[in-house]
């Protein structure tokens, strides 16, 4: 198992450099120049140029990505090209705002998803049932952009219950995690009440409750536990999408997460911004899938990596 | 009768001095207090050399002074320079400095800090904005502590207004001898209000400087959030998390209004946006096209229509309020006049050309090239509207006329120098062609070269604006652009806040004299 765990993480190097490799060549194909934005309008050619020099933008490609990987290897990310901030401070601010974020709003998802998967599936085709999958149907193909503003209005200026945006506190996060989790939240119960309801035609369900199991055991011991495989894979998904960065929620509710440093970067050609977001997303996505990976074992003892 | 009287006079003093206090406490300015402020991007530097966007001009001038710097009507007014004589032949500018000035580090200010300063452009360093300066400066040098001579190399008529831009604040010299480029991390002035820090995307804190030449500010803290989304920054003014807020949507103000929980305070900005014809391309290189394009635009019912009245009409390239503006006479509308002159240049039916237009980075600047789009094509004239990021448009825009693909390009300009050569020539003069300048429609007429160059050397400002004028009118007969409007800056505020001030430059500040109703 561990040397597996190992072999996962060190599978990292080549995915990062590939991603990093990919990023580079796609950013530096876009028409746009980070030194012409940073400019402005009214700077004339030499102004652009000098920035050009500054930054090593007027070397070769082959050399301006070399030496990023030189750099990054021994840790140094570089600058900024639009505020000069260092791209691994403005990353850790940034992650460490996107995993509470996320942890937030799984935690959210997962709680009402598995609540309503649950009873939805134990109580098939009743009223529940068919008001949580509507619920559900609603909660993926609402836009995040719109759902955000409507809490926003709702529990920020109507009622005044809680902050419109920004971030700070916990009561910060709640309307964001709502915002962010309801997708995932529908994703899950639906995936939730598919599995169980598969699992519970399994003959070893029919034994538990012949053997005289009351309901409540067969149904969390015997039944969730096997159906959770499924609603993990979707879990880990969802989790590792979030830490990706949630650029609509970022928006709606100006929080500082990775996504929009990202997309922001993205319009500023800020090149080593860009490129540090692309390996914070990029390596929290494989921990995730390692760690979906590792929860598969726990849940079912038959799945061992050797 | 008499008792009755008396009695009403009684209660009716009762009643004053009951009330004395509420409204005393409603005029009467409140010390103390944070204000936080929610603005539409984070500021891109905040070393005043090296801005070049409203928020970071915005919280500059909260951190930051300047020689002379302009009042909330575009006037000069005496700042860290308390007088100033100019020489007869405009060259020597001798300014008196203020005394007992301090930075917020404790560096006294006097006349090597401004020589430091002007140096620093001048040098080998060359911040971003050196260019304002290197052409026209030639040397600075301290007479005494606290007087200082600027030798220039031509006369320069619109120096004062070189000094009053965003760029020009004083910095301090220990603080830029320290930290050299990254003093945009670390920013010191003499301002009202002391950098804290800038935690990027998220928010840039500023507490009172209690030394301030001016006096102790009103306000103790200020929180400058940046709140990206249009939507979210009216509502989280609406919830109250927001005690001010920049760049309203014009559709949400008379709801706003209406409603009254919120004031919105809309100001006429100095930005003019046009349409810049490519006039190495044919039809354009034709006055007569030029012209008829003018008249098939109704300006009015685009400010009625799309602006809901917060923009102006103007005449040429230049926005109102602008030093040296003149309100001069230009195209009314006129679809007829423009078939007619479109067909003495050859084009009866019309023609087929495009037009670049950016998508959100002026106020309804998409929606607003659209418009012309559509009235063209009641003239005949088909214009695919074409579009990109910001990033992209830059490129694609600043080129040489030879790989320039824009026939019509939509830009928004705002001198920050707040006179109006900086709304004419960088974009209108022979020798600005890009690259050497940002004439990216390579217009040019020499006589209005000569008329600028002869308001630059002008020692008075009459002789100066009468040749201002006389450019305004020849832009009016040989047409750079379709001339559109001017925008204007709707600021959005609690009940409670008091002194914002909403400059014509479109920077949206407080200063020591804001304050906050608890």
């Amino acid at each position: 198992m561990l040397s597996y765990i190992l072999r996962r993480i060190l599978m990292l190097v080549p995915v990062l450099f590939g991603v990093t490799l990919i990023s580079f060549l796609l950013l530096h194909m876009v028409p746009g120049d980070p030194a012409e934005l940073l400019a402005g309008l009214e700077a004339t050619k030499e102004d652009v140029d000098r920035i050009r020099t500054e930054y090593g933008l007027d070397q070769p490609l082959a050399v301006q990505y070399l030496r990023f990987v030189g750099s990054a290897v021994r840790g140094d990310l570089g600058i900024s090209i639009q505020s000069r901030h260092p791209v691994f401070t403005l990353l850790l601010q940034r992650l460490a705002f996107t995993l509470q974020l996320s942890l937030v709003s799984i935690l959210v998802a997962s709680a009402i998803g598995l609540v309503a998967g649950i009873i939805s599936s134990t109580r098939q085709y009743s009223a529940f049932d068919t008001a949580s999958m509507l619920g559900a149907l609603f909660g993926i193909s609402m836009p995040i952009f719109w759902l955000g503003l409507l809490l926003i209005l709702v529990f920020a200026v109507r009622l005044h219950w809680l902050p419109s945006g920004g971030a700070g506190t916990l009561r910060h996060l709640i309307l964001p995690a709502i915002a962010l989790g309801s997708a995932s939240a529908a994703v899950i119960a639906r995936m939730t009440r598919a599995s169980m309801l598969e699992v519970a035609r399994q003959d070893y369900i029919r034994t538990a409750r012949a053997t005289g199991y009351r309901e409540s055991v067969v149904i969390f011991r015997h039944a969730l536990k096997n159906a959770m495989i499924p609603v993990l894979t979707v879990f880990g998904l969802e989790f590792g999408y979030m830490l990706g960065g949630a650029v609509l929620t970022e928006t709606v509710f100006s929080l500082p997460g990775i996504g929009r440093l990202l997309v922001e970067g993205i319009f500023a050609r800020d090149y080593p911004v860009v490129q540090g977001a692309m390996i914070a997303v990029a390596t929290t996505f494989v921990l995730v899938n390692l760690l979906t990976d590792v929860a598969y074992a726990f849940f079912d003892p038959r799945i061992r990596y050797e | 009768m008499r008792r009755t009287w008396w009695g009403f006079g009684m209660a009716l003093l009762v009643g004053v001095i009951a009330l004395a206090p509420a409204a005393w406490a409603a005029t009467q300015p409140q010390v103390g207090g944070t204000l936080v402020y929610g603005a539409g991007a984070d500021p891109d530097s905040l070393d005043p050399a090296n801005t070049d966007s409203n928020p970071g001009e915005a919280v500059g001038r909260m951190m930051n002074n300047f020689l002379v710097r302009f009042d909330a009507k575009l006037n000069l007014v005496p700042d860290l320079a308390t007088s100033w004589t100019q020489s007869k032949d405009g060259l020597i500018w001798t300014f008196k400095l203020r005394k007992g000035v301090k930075f917020h580090d404790g560096t006294p200010f006097n006349a090597q800090v401004v020589k430091y300063n002007f140096d620093r452009f001048l040098g080998p360093e060359k911040p971003l904005k050196a260019s304002l300066h290197t052409p026209i400066i030639q040397s600075v040098e301290v007479v005494d502590e606290f007087t200082v001579k600027f030798t220039l190399k031509v006369p320069f008529a619109f120096f004062l207004n070189n000094l009053a831009h965003s760029a020009t604040a004083m910095v301090s010299p220990e603080a830029h001898k320290k930290w050299g480029k990254d003093l945009t991390l670390h920013p010191v002035g003499t301002g009202p209000f002391k950098f804290v820090e800038w935690v990027r995307g998220d928010r840039v804190v500023l507490v009172r400087n209690d030394d301030y030449y001016e006096g102790k500010p009103r306000l103790d803290r200020i929180i400058v959030r940046t709140v990206r989304e249009d939507s979210a920054r009216v509502l989280g003014l609406e919830a109250g998390d927001y005690d001010l807020i920049v760049r309203i949507p014009p559709e949400e103000v008379p709801r706003l209004m209406r409603e009254g929980r919120v004031r919105t305070y809309a100001e006429q900005s100095n930005r003019a946006l046009w349409v810049k014809f490519n006039v190495t391309k044919k039809p354009f290189d034709d006055i007569r096209v030029r012209q008829a394009l003018n008249y098939a635009v109704d300006k009015e019912s685009i400010v009625k229509n799309i602006y809901q009245g917060l923009a102006a009409v103007i005449p040429t390239l230049v926005g109102p309020l602008n030093n040296g503006y003149a309100p001069v006479k230009s195209y009314p509308y006129d679809p007829a006049m423009a078939k007619k002159l479109l067909a003495e240049a050859g084009y009866p039916n019309g023609f087929k050309t495009n037009l670049w237009t950016p998508k959100g980075r002026y106020l309804k600047d998409f929606e607003l090239a659209q418009a012309v789009q559509q009235q063209l094509q009641t003239v005949g004239v088909e214009a695919s509207l074409e579009t990109a990021d910001w990033g992209s448009y830059l490129a694609a825009l600043r080129k040489p006329p030879a790989e320039n693909k824009a026939d019509m390009h939509l830009l928004g300009w705002s001198p920050s120098t707040a006179e109006a050569r900086w709304g004419i020539y960088p974009i209108s003069a022979c020798d600005q062609f890009y690259p050497r300048g940002s004439n990216l429609g390579f217009y040019c007429n020499k006589d209005l070269d000569e008329l600028i160059t002869k308001a630059v050397v002008a020692t008075s400002l009459k002789a100066r604006d009468q040749r201002l004028r006389e450019a305004q009118e020849l832009l009016v007969k040989d047409p750079a652009a379709i001339y559109l409007l001017a925008t204007k800056e709707t600021v959005g505020m609690s009940l409670k806040l008091h002194g914002v001030i909403n400059s014509p430059l479109e920077l949206v500040y407080v200063d020591k004299d804001t304050w906050k109703e608890k």
